[in-house]
């Protein structure tokens, strides 16, 4: 992809990718080492991936210690780093609530310090349509200006939220420092693998009983276009990177073929507390809630920032799901 | 992915080219078949609403029921619906009840249809009733019957609805949008007719003692949005929906699942069966539209002349309603 687009002088020569280990991370580190001359990627995470991009040098940076935002400042400067990409998010929240506040809220805290102390020109943070919040008096189509309320009891959520704030904060104390910021929603598509897409992917699946929210996905690859587009140019802002379409979540469900058990909220509350917690150190309705509310987002800034999406929701949604049949079959 | 279907002994950038050729065979061959899978489905659920209810054999029984079971509450749909959640095939379905509720049940005496507007964008303003939206559905249908189905308008409906189970996914299937003021600009700027009920829950909450008077338009917000966006403001007056669901008092249940739980003649006492509303006699009554265009959009900043023109409308509102009020025989007839 990127093809026929040029991109101007305002592209940086040397990019950091820090999360090495998430999707995002990964496929940008490796689209951007597969870049002509000209663009020198260097990939930071607390220890080097089993595959990685060729043509990408890796800094073993940890994000999580009190000392990172010097080490990382360090790094930056030594390799005269001109924009960096921050990924280093949990694609599932953690039972650990401690250690996700300390990578999420903490960590993106040092990376902005470091980014400041190196005098980086370009900071691209990824964040989630999530952190708007399923709320029953959400308006059909949230707009980046639109206050992120998130939801009461989903940890990763509310720190992300705070992330966001404290963001906020140190870009408007900092001008001279490009922050662009990618809320995208649900991600499918072939390779992605979250606690959404394992959820979606069961062949039968308990959804909340008497409710059908409009639903908006988006396709694994416009989010890594979207990405590559927001550290080659110069786009600075909040954007949201969704696909066109919306479509209820019963009829998702059906495409897929799947069967689906309709129950009562405090039913589906009790059966999957205990697993729900195991896994995310969240109750259900942490999750269940994005089932049961609207909270789709506007993505017509996007759209004209980083190009029309590839996939629509549907398209996202069948390409994830031929492509778990196909596994199937394998 | 294997590479049987390539030729031997070919050089390392055809096997490449072959493979990948297979590896999109096969993606095309999966896209294929779930195409025909939908089709299927979908094409099944066009001829079951064809054919109505058909006879299940036996042995197919149980798997029948747990298809139904399955499905139980979200009747045959498309597979498609519109940015805001509308579904043309449950409109088509739900148009022949709305017809035999708009004609029999309630007797719908129209005027003033000369008033509305050809096309939209438009704003139709009228006085609200009852907890559940039944006159946002009937203007909704004498619309769609003076005009196009295409013309169908949407109708806003009050935040708790939406977080009422099952009431959530219909409304907003038949064209039910969440009454915001972002929604509104959307939806003018797609050009589509717009049915607000600016009393907003104060108005669903009228008891019948107060039946017929008209509350405070919220905060002028329907004034705002028509200067803001120069869309006509069509004032309609509903007669009869008021007496539909007499509210005798209000009671407020500890715990608050509901803004309130009215209290009718027939509601907690026969359980779900008092929810029907009565068979009273309706009167929709459509008034001049009011054109605010050539006020322009920053006359939306002058608050006292936002007031005035918000009680202008609603005293044009109760105008109607009381001449329809004045017309009609009795309740019933």
């Amino acid at each position: 992809m990127g093809a026929g687009v040029t991109f101007g002088v305002s592209a940086p020569g040397v990019i950091a990718v820090t999360g090495l280990h998430t999707f995002i991370g990964s496929q940008l580190t490796r689209r951007l080492a597969g870049r002509a001359a000209g663009v020198r990627v260097i990939g930071l995470d607390q220890r080097r991936p089993i595959r990685f991009a060729e043509g990408a040098r890796f800094a073993k940076v940890d994000l999580t210690r009190p000392t990172a935002d010097g080490d990382l400042a360090e790094v930056l400067a030594a390799e005269r780093v001109e924009a960096v990409v921050h990924t280093a998010f949990r694609t599932d929240p953690t039972p650990d609530l401690e250690l996700d506040h300390e990578l999420e809220t903490i960590g993106t805290r040092h990376v902005m310090n470091a980014c400041a102390a190196a005098k980086v020109k370009r900071l691209v943070i990824a964040s989630s349509t999530e952190l708007y919040g399923p709320r029953p008096d959400n308006p059909n189509f949230l707009t980046e200006r639109h206050p992120l309320r998130g939801h009461p009891h989903a940890h990763a959520v509310r720190d992300r939220i705070e992330m966001e704030a404290m963001l906020a904060d140190w870009s408007s104390r900092h001008p001279d420092v490009e922050v662009t910021v990618l809320r995208h929603c649900w991600i499918f598509g072939p390779s992605y693998w979250s606690r959404v897409t394992r959820y979606f992917a069961l062949p039968v699946l308990a959804v909340p009983l008497g409710f059908d929210p409009l639903m908006q996905l988006v396709h694994e690859d416009d989010v890594v276009n979207a990405f590559e587009r927001a550290v080659l140019q110069s786009c600075p802002g909040i954007y949201n990177v969704v696909g066109r379409g919306v479509l209820p979540v019963s009829t998702l469900l059906r495409l897929a073929g799947k069967q689906i058990w309709r129950l009562p909220g405090p039913v589906l509350h009790r059966l999957t507390y205990f697993p729900s917690q195991g896994q995310t150190g969240d109750p259900p309705d942490a999750f269940y809630d994005y089932l049961r509310y609207l909270w789709v987002a506007d993505g017509q800034r996007g759209w004209e920032a980083f190009g029309e999406p590839v996939y629509s929701t549907r398209e996202a949604w069948i390409s994830f799901v031929s492509s778990r049949r196909m596994r199937r079959y394998r | 992915m294997n590479d049987d279907g390539s030729p031997k002994g070919t050089t390392s950038v055809e096997l490449l080219d072959a493979d990948r050729e297979s590896e999109l065979a096969a993606v095309r061959e999966a896209l294929a078949g779930l195409r025909r899978e939908i089709q299927l489905r979908f094409g099944a659920a066009e001829v079951a609403q064809a054919d109505g209810e058909r006879s299940v054999p036996a042995n197919e029984l149980f798997s029948e029921l747990r298809r139904r079971l399955s499905t139980l509450g979200m009747s045959e749909r498309s597979g498609e619906v519109d940015e805001f959640g509308m579904d043309e095939i449950v409109v088509r379905r739900a148009r022949p009840v709305l017809e035999l509720l708009y004609e029999r049940y309630w007797r719908v005496d129209l005027a003033g249809a000369e008033h509305l507007p050809e096309k939209g964008p438009c704003l139709l303003v009228a006085n609200r009733s009852g907890l559940l939206p039944y006159d946002g559905l009937m203007i909704t249908h004498a619309v769609e019957r003076l005009r196009s189905q295409s013309a169908r308008p949407r109708f806003f409906v009050a935040d708790w609805l939406m977080t009422l189970p099952f009431a959530q996914p219909y409304l907003a299937r038949l064209g039910g949008v969440r009454a915001c003021r972002e929604n509104a600009e959307r939806l003018l700027g797609a050009g589509h007719f717009v049915a607000v009920f600016p009393e907003g829950v104060k108005g669903a909450a009228k008891v019948f003692r107060d039946r017929y008077r008209l509350q405070r338009f919220g905060r002028g917000g329907v004034i705002r949005l028509a200067l803001e966006t120069g869309v006509p403001l069509v004032p309609i007056g509903i007669v009869g929906a008021e007496e539909a669901h007499p509210v005798l008092f209000k009671w407020t249940p500890p715990g608050r699942p509901l803004p309130f739980v009215p209290v009718t003649p027939t509601f907690p006492l026969l359980g779900p069966l008092g929810v029907l509303p009565l068979p009273t006699k309706w009167m929709i009554r459509i008034g001049a539209p009011v054109d605010l265009s050539e006020l322009g959009p920053q006359a939306a900043r002058d608050e006292l002349l936002l007031s005035r023109l918000t009680e202008d409308l609603r005293a044009e509102i109760q105008a109607l309603v009381d001449a329809g009020l004045h017309e009609r025989e009795g309740v019933w007839s």
